[in-house]
């Protein structure tokens, strides 16, 4: 019977949370938006030839996986990242890493997690966890999304690792094992934003980026009379639900970015950039009242003014005012 | 925009749903960022409430058409796991071309029982349950 000594803090983000709680055992204390914010993990695409629960998938966030490993490099973390073939193989390793005293993250599928909120169980295999003890054949698990820790048997963590699909986990599991007391944030913060800065405006591609939002609200426009309003209504719910759903902290991520770009203008000292959290904080703002009216419509409750045609001046709002932002962020020195 | 104290919107029609309280970032006027722990707000409900609607009417569509004798029970239970032909493709390990064949019961009929394991365990359930479609 092993059990950490894991403190278990709700997050927003999943992947960024489970980052920063991991970080936070080992006695390095950094908060979710900062880990979010150097991993770059904002971004915007929407991808149309791809279809997730029968609609085009739009993606508010970079690929899963990137953030632990962007922000973990950039701090000078030493981690471990494993894939495993075998099932039992996966779950015997695991059993030593927590021997070993290290808490561990995993990647899972959520449809057959037992704990996890019935509103969510979809397919949906890029969810992060963390292992911390093991009584017996249960494995307890703190997970961000769930207020308290939780408990899972042996056999049901195996179908979670091993849930298959897109983006299948194949027992992904990570840990950091070597983490330095001290970081010097300033040059990983700066890192991280140009990231995020260059993905948003400087990428030469129509699908990404704030030119991925206005190619989204052009399409956004046919759409009542090329799908008809049943289907092009389950569309903009489907955006709706990217940039809301979970694991986003509201409004596809723009919250939690704002708050990260709040608290590097303190850690670099530099004021200006506070100034862009404030913009970023108000185009996240118009980001939560696109989808206030966009699911009005979801309802069809909309009122006539609220069409696709408005809907869609708000998003190209929306993408004026983070181009704005990213503009500025580009320069960062 | 703030969430409310206590989960009494009837949006959801599953009485199970929306139980959880979450955590939500948030920036108000005077530029501060803070956290909130609530419940989902009413917009993203109905959104999400929406997607389990289609998932409900088109299982129910699937179930009509297995009844009818136009598709075959895996188009039934495909459903019901709310998976698409690609993504039950790859839990099953059977090609999508395949996929798509089993799809129609006169292919279905011809499967073999090792095959018919293969869909039985993606959906979580007995061979006898997948060829004897009862519901």
């Amino acid at each position: 019977m092993i059990e950490l000594n894991f403190e278990h803090r709700q997050a927003g983000h999943c992947e960024s949370g489970v980052t920063s709680n991991l970080l936070h055992y080992h006695k390095l204390s950094v908060s979710e938006p900062i880990i979010f914010g150097i991993g770059a993990g904002l971004f915007f695409s929407y991808l149309p030839f791809l279809k997730m629960q029968h609609a085009p998938l739009t993606s508010f966030r970079v690929w899963p996986g990137m953030v632990f490993d962007r922000a973990t490099k950039a701090l000078g973390i030493k981690t471990k990242i494993q894939r495993f073939k075998n099932p039992v193989d996966s779950m015997n390793k695991l059993d030593e890493v927590l021997a070993l005293g290290f808490p561990v993250g995993l990647q899972v599928g959520t449809f057959n997690l037992p704990f996890f909120p019935p509103e969510y169980r979809m397919h949906y295999n890029m969810h992060n966890m963390v292992v911390y003890g093991k009584k017996d054949d249960i494995y307890l698990i703190s997970d961000t999304v769930v207020e308290n820790k939780v408990e899972i048997s042996y056999n049901d963590l195996m179908r979670v690792r091993f849930a298959k699909g897109t983006f299948a986990p194949r027992g992904r599991m990570y840990y950091p094992y070597q983490v330095p007391s001290n970081v010097d944030l300033k040059p990983a913060i700066i890192k991280g934003i140009r990231k995020t800065a260059n993905n948003m405006v400087e990428v030469p591609f129509p699908l990404i980026g704030t030119k991925g939002i206005r190619f989204l609200a052009r399409q956004m426009r046919k759409w009542p009379q090329r799908l008809g309003d049943e289907k092009a209504s389950y569309y903009l719910g489907q955006v709706l639900r990217m940039e809301e759903e979970i694991g986003t902290a509201g409004a596809g991520f723009r919250f939690i970015y704002g708050a990260f770009l709040d608290e590097a203008a303190t850690i670099l000292k530099q004021d200006w950039i506070k100034e862009v959290s404030v913009e970023m904080g108000e185009a996240a703002n118009h980001w939560r009242k696109f989808s206030y009216h966009g699911s009005r419509n979801c309802k069809k409750r909309a009122k006539p003014e609220e069409s696709y045609d408005m809907l869609a001046d708000m998003l190209m709002e929306c993408a004026d005012m983070e181009e704005k932002v990213f503009r500025k962020l580009v320069k960062i020195r | 925009m703030e969430t409310p104290a206590e989960n009494t919107d009837p949006v959801y029609k599953n009485k199970d749903y929306g139980q959880y309280r979450e955590l939500f970032y948030s920036y108000d006027e005077q530029g501060n960022f803070g956290k909130t722990v609530g419940y989902h707000n009413e917009p993203d409900r109905l959104v999400l409430q929406q997607s389990w609607d289609l998932f409900n009417d088109r299982t129910e569509e699937a179930r009509q058409k297995v009844l009818a004798g136009t598709a075959s029970p895996i188009v039934y239970y495909m459903e019901k796991i709310l998976a698409d032909p690609l993504g039950l493709s790859m839990m099953a390990g059977v090609s999508f071309w395949k996929v798509k064949l089993h799809f129609k019961p006169f292919f279905f009929k011809r499967l073999s029982n090792k095959t018919l394991a293969k869909y039985a365990e993606a959906f979580n359930i007995t061979v006898d349950q997948l060829k004897n479609f009862e519901q």
